[in-house]
């Protein structure tokens, strides 16, 4: 293998202009196929398409007419009626009305005060029409009684209007989801033009789940324009600062960008489109791709003789490095791969590219950097070599004897901090809310908290009640049932409302018998239902009715608002909600199940969850196996697995201390800890094996290793953590999430590579070899 | 076939007799005069008149409901003050629901209906008489007549709709605050004078739905319409039919009273 891979690196330096002719020809192939990149920023396709749960929404959608909703809040705090004052009324319907006219807004099933019917009975005449005339001009007396019509209907309470009368809303249902931050965008030329150049005290805030997945889809993708090249240039200049020498750091930079252009390329022209997680994929890579071209640089560099040939000094320097660069490089990839084990494609695809990624580096780098470097000229080396730079940093040297002479206290705090980490890891909160995504002020966060203050909630799931018979939701037993569900779903206190066809029947006996509260109460038959539903038909919109309930009355939807898109919360219902029918089994072998965004979102995090923790386990046994077969010796595979085993306790520990969600990018992270930790563990065995190989006293031994490769190891920590720093300054919370954990993944795993491996050979120099 | 090779022949000779005086002196007619004669050929043959209905309500998923009911109809003035009284017979569970309205042109109707479940009558507010008939996509307004003089009209010429000459005439409504159309186009057959067919246009001047007369018979001397149809663009259609159409039958008064939702008129009723 090692002779093969040196032939390669030979025939790149024989033939250094036709191996490079070609790797830029490649590139060019694949930078074509950029302007073919297809986004997606749906979270929904964190699930495959024929996923149940996504078959059952997408069932529940079609069935009850529903479609993925951006809100629109209106509060007045500073007015003592609210919202409700003529003038403020007015603006509001001249809004709506220039809402409905907006391209991809679906106008008949907009619910407002001037489009969403009121059942209403006065002076014995029943009214079914909404609570305001889109041209009505209204006095303020005429505003106070829409408000109070509208908190008489419980449809209309909450959902409309708030209880405290200070809100109202427009639901603004959308055609498609992607183009919720464009119609968002209109939303507020709109009302910048209806309300704010007015000078009109309300406020208006957009929210909704939509509004916020696919903002963040938006940002993610200006957030990556910056971030990544930021990350590139960061990264050119710490390894100028590191070997001085613009052409040789402009040789490592040519394999990053080249790693970057193909991964990216063929996942554009394989089909894949950039989701939220590939998007990440140059901002990982690059870092990654320039940590093989590190180590032969300092090697080089340390090697350097302007007297010998580059050939020989290259040959020389492969030499020592073919094998654990390729080690490293296939633990890494394995690291990735590891992810195609979770039931994710997003996260599979992710993990495949930069796998990919991974391995085009190492190749590159062994061939693409030995052919640039004979290309060079001498002069440009001048300055350069050991000559320059044989200083050997104290301070690494101490490390070294301070592991080595405390070896024992090591390895007993590294186990008690183990211990500690695996109690925190008890304490992980698994949660996911893509509102939390944004900064605080962000005006998506912002609307999603004065709007879930005021309301119901603007989180919308659905509960399905289905029935093989036809007309089985008018039967008194089934809306009774309907009833109950809601009263126990209002009992639980993340639920801020339900909506259910019950409401909408209750309502009209109420209004029927001249609001007598007697009758607010559902039917002992099945014909009055009908009849009272039939009566609706005749002077509402009949649509309307068909968003709780099927035509054939086959099945029912109750609509459950959440005041929170915390995954966890949604995941509280619905436990309490099995529970309660596993006790309380629906009539008329109906059955139940749940449907909307929120859900949907509850169901792939539990995925990832379980497909994060099955893809680590896979990775870690896979990297035992190359570790064991790398050092021949099954010893030398387990300990090589401790840094990285300590580094990923102690990093989900903290995560379950500090009360971190854990969500999709804290998953994420633990692939990417397996890949770079082993690395420093199989660059510092090896190592420490070659030197301890040629024998003498262990103190002079750890003086080497503490030299030039524990340099290349600081070197790779410090470059890693450097360019994800870029991300600490993004708007998205997530990015900044990576950001901070990557820096302390590599000081910790640095720290449990340095100290405790070094602790633990010292420790068992006998059954190592050493 | 056969059946509409009859129909063209009747439409023919009928057409050929008794209106060729009429369409000659139609040649100098104003568009208002068109769509008052329009009005009345539509909503107003003979002076009473009864129909069975079948309504098959198609939403945009595809979905049918049915409605089955019997409609008696008195007219107080042509072109003016009418009685309907609209008894459901199908589906079972709304079986004995009736829906009374006095329609006044220009002015407010009343609408009642009767809830034999809870043996209740409730006065029914129309100010509204672009929504619903009875859950289908026609509207009040569509069933009992749009009253002509809310709208200005204007005559686009004339053109031919299949075989049948037609007048091709556009309604804008004088307030289009209160109608979810901004105008609508109407067909009149020249000769019976009978609307054909309607297109209504959006605010965003998109088609939004399509009213078209599918079948017709001369009844008692009077042009029918025995089917019909009404697409909403991406919101499903409704297609009515109508059969035992009878006219003159000397409807009584006390059949379109508060009484008489609770006790039906059965004899008419069959």
């Amino acid at each position: 293998m090692k002779k093969i891979l040196l032939r390669a690196v030979r025939f790149s330096m024989q033939k250094p202009k036709t191996v490079i002719a070609f790797y830029v020809l490649i590139s060019v192939i694949f930078l074509l196929a950029f302007p073919h990149v297809r986004v997606d920023t749906d979270p929904e396709n964190m699930l495959s398409e024929n996923e149940p749960v996504r078959l059952a929404h997408e069932e529940a959608k079609h069935d009850f007419s529903l479609f993925d909703s951006i809100i629109v809040g209106v509060v007045d705090e500073s007015a003592p009626d609210g919202v409700f004052s003529a003038e403020t009324l007015q603006r509001h319907a001249a809004v709506t009305e220039r809402i409905l006219q907006i391209e991809g807004v679906i106008a008949e099933d907009v619910m407002s005060l001037t489009t969403t019917d009121d059942i209403d009975s006065e002076g014995g005449m029943l009214n079914i029409e909404p609570l305001m005339k889109k041209a009505g001009v209204l006095t303020d007396a005429e505003a106070l009684q829409v408000r109070d019509a509208a908190l008489e209907n419980p449809v209309l309470k909450d959902l409309l209007v708030s209880e405290d009368g200070k809100a109202i809303t427009i639901a603004v249902p959308i055609k498609e989801k992607k183009i919720s931050y464009k119609i968002s965008k209109e939303i507020e030329k709109i009302i910048e033009e209806e309300v704010v150049n007015v000078g009109g005290s309300e406020e208006y805030h957009i929210a909704g789940l939509p509004v916020a997945e696919d903002t963040f889809g938006v940002e993610m993708f200006k957030q990556m324009g910056i971030s990544a090249p930021v990350a590139g240039f960061i990264i050119f200049l710490l390894m100028l600062y590191f070997f001085r020498n613009l052409r040789l750091v402009g040789a490592a930079m040519a394999v990053a960008m080249m790693t970057v252009a193909w991964s990216m390329g063929l996942l554009i022209w394989s089909g894949f489109t950039v989701h939220i997680m590939s998007s990440m994929i140059p901002i990982f890579l690059m870092p990654i791709a320039v940590v093989d071209s590190i180590h032969f640089l300092s090697e080089f560099h340390d090697r350097y003789d302007p007297e010998e040939s580059k050939n020989t000094i290259i040959n020389s320097v492969m030499g020592e490095l073919l094998t654990p660069m390729f080690y490293t490089s296939v633990t890494s990839a394995v690291g990735f791969l590891s992810l195609m084990l979770t039931p994710i494609p997003p996260v599979k695809v992710f993990g495949a590219f930069v796998a990919f990624g991974i391995i085009i580096a190492w190749f590159l780098t062994i061939t693409l950097l030995p052919a640039i470097i004979i290309l060079l000229p001498k002069k440009s080396f001048s300055g350069f070599g050991r000559g320059v730079s044989l200083a050997i940093n104290p301070l690494q040297e101490r490390i070294g004897l301070f592991a080595s002479r405390w070896s024992r206290a090591i390895i007993v705090v590294a186990f008690i901090s183990l211990g500690i980490s695996i109690y925190g890891i008890t304490l992980t909160k698994v949660n996911d809310n893509p509102v939390k995504w944004f900064e605080k002020n962000h005006p998506v966060r912002v609307a999603d908290k004065v709007l879930n203050k005021h309301f119901g909630g603007t989180y919308m799931s659905y509960l399905i009640v289905e029935s093989t018979e036809s007309g089985a939701i008018k039967d008194p037993l089934m809306v009774g049932y309907i009833e109950e569900l809601q009263r126990k779903l209002n009992s639980i206190d993340v639920v801020g409302k339900t909506t259910s066809i019950a409401d909408v029947i209750k309502k009209i006996g109420f209004e029927l018998r001249n609001e007598d509260k007697a009758f607010f109460k559902i039917p002992d038959n099945k014909k009055t239902i009908a009849q009272y539903l039939f009566l609706y038909e005749f002077s509402g919109d009949p649509e309307d009715l068909y968003h709780l309930v099927t035509p054939d009355f086959k099945k029912a939807n109750i609509w459950v608002q959440l005041k929170s898109g915390d995954n966890a919360d949604m995941r509280q219902v619905e436990v309490a909600m099995e529970e309660y029918i596993e006790k309380n089994p629906p009539p008329l072998g109906a059955s139940l199940h749940w449907a909307g965004l929120t859900y949907i979102n509850v169901v792939w995090q539990d995925k990832m969850v379980y497909g994060m923790l099955s893809s680590l386990m896979g990775g870690a046994f896979v990297i035992f196996i190359i570790m064991t077969l790398l050092f021949r010796s099954f010893a030398w595979g387990f300990i090589s697995m401790l840094p990285l085993t300590f580094t990923i306790t102690f990093i989900y520990g903290l995560v379950g201390f500090v009360g971190k969600d854990y969500d999709m990018p804290i998953a994420v992270l633990s692939a990417l800890t397996l890949g770079i930790s082993v690395d420093f563990a199989i660059h510092f065995g090896q190592r420490m094996r070659q030197i301890r190989a040629k024998g003498g006293e262990w103190n002079e031994s750890i003086k080497e290793v503490f030299g030039e490769p524990v340099r290349a190891i600081f070197k790779n920590m410090v470059v890693i953590t450097v360019s994800f720093l870029p991300l600490l300054f993004s708007t998205l919370l997530p990015y900044r999430t990576v950001g901070v954990f990557f820096a302390l993944i590599m000081a910790i795993s640095g720290a449990a590579t340095l100290l405790l491996l070094t602790a633990v050979m010292n420790l068992l120099r006998g059954p190592l070899k050493l | 076939m056969k059946k509409i090779f009859k129909l063209i022949f009747v439409v023919f000779i009928f057409t050929f007799f008794i209106f060729t005086t009429k369409s000659a002196e139609a040649a100098g007619l104003t568009a208002g005069e068109i769509v008052d004669k329009a009005n009345l050929a539509y909503y107003y043959g003979g002076s009473d008149g009864r129909a069975e209905m079948k309504m098959t309500i198609t939403d945009s998923r595809g979905r049918e409901r049915i409605r089955e009911m019997v409609m008696l109809r008195k007219d107080l003035t042509d072109g003016g003050e009418q009685k309907f009284y609209v008894f459901f017979k199908n589906p079972p569970d709304v079986n004995g629901m009736v829906f009374m309205v006095l329609k006044r042109p220009g002015g407010t109707d009343d609408r009642w209906l009767y809830i034999p479940a809870v043996d209740l009558v409730k006065r029914v507010a129309s100010k509204d008489k672009r929504s619903s008939f009875a859950g289908s996509h026609f509207t009040y307004e569509d069933v009992s007549g749009r009253d002509t003089s809310a709208d200005t009209h204007e005559l686009l010429g004339l053109e031919k709709l299949g075989v049948r000459d037609v007048y091709l005439i556009k309604n804008t409504p004088k307030n289009p605050d209160l109608v979810e159309f901004s105008f609508f186009k109407v067909w009149i057959d020249k000769e019976n004078f009978l609307p054909l067919k309607g297109e209504y246009f959006d605010k965003k001047g998109n088609l939004q739905k399509t009213v078209t007369v599918d079948e017709v018979e001369v009844i008692d001397g009077i042009a029918s319409v025995l089917k019909g149809k009404v697409a909403e663009v991406g919101r499903g259609s409704t297609v009515v039919e109508f059969k035992n159409i009878r006219y003159n039958l000397g409807f009584k008064d006390k059949i379109f009273t508060e009484r008489s939702l609770r006790k039906p008129p059965r004899k008419w009723l069959k």
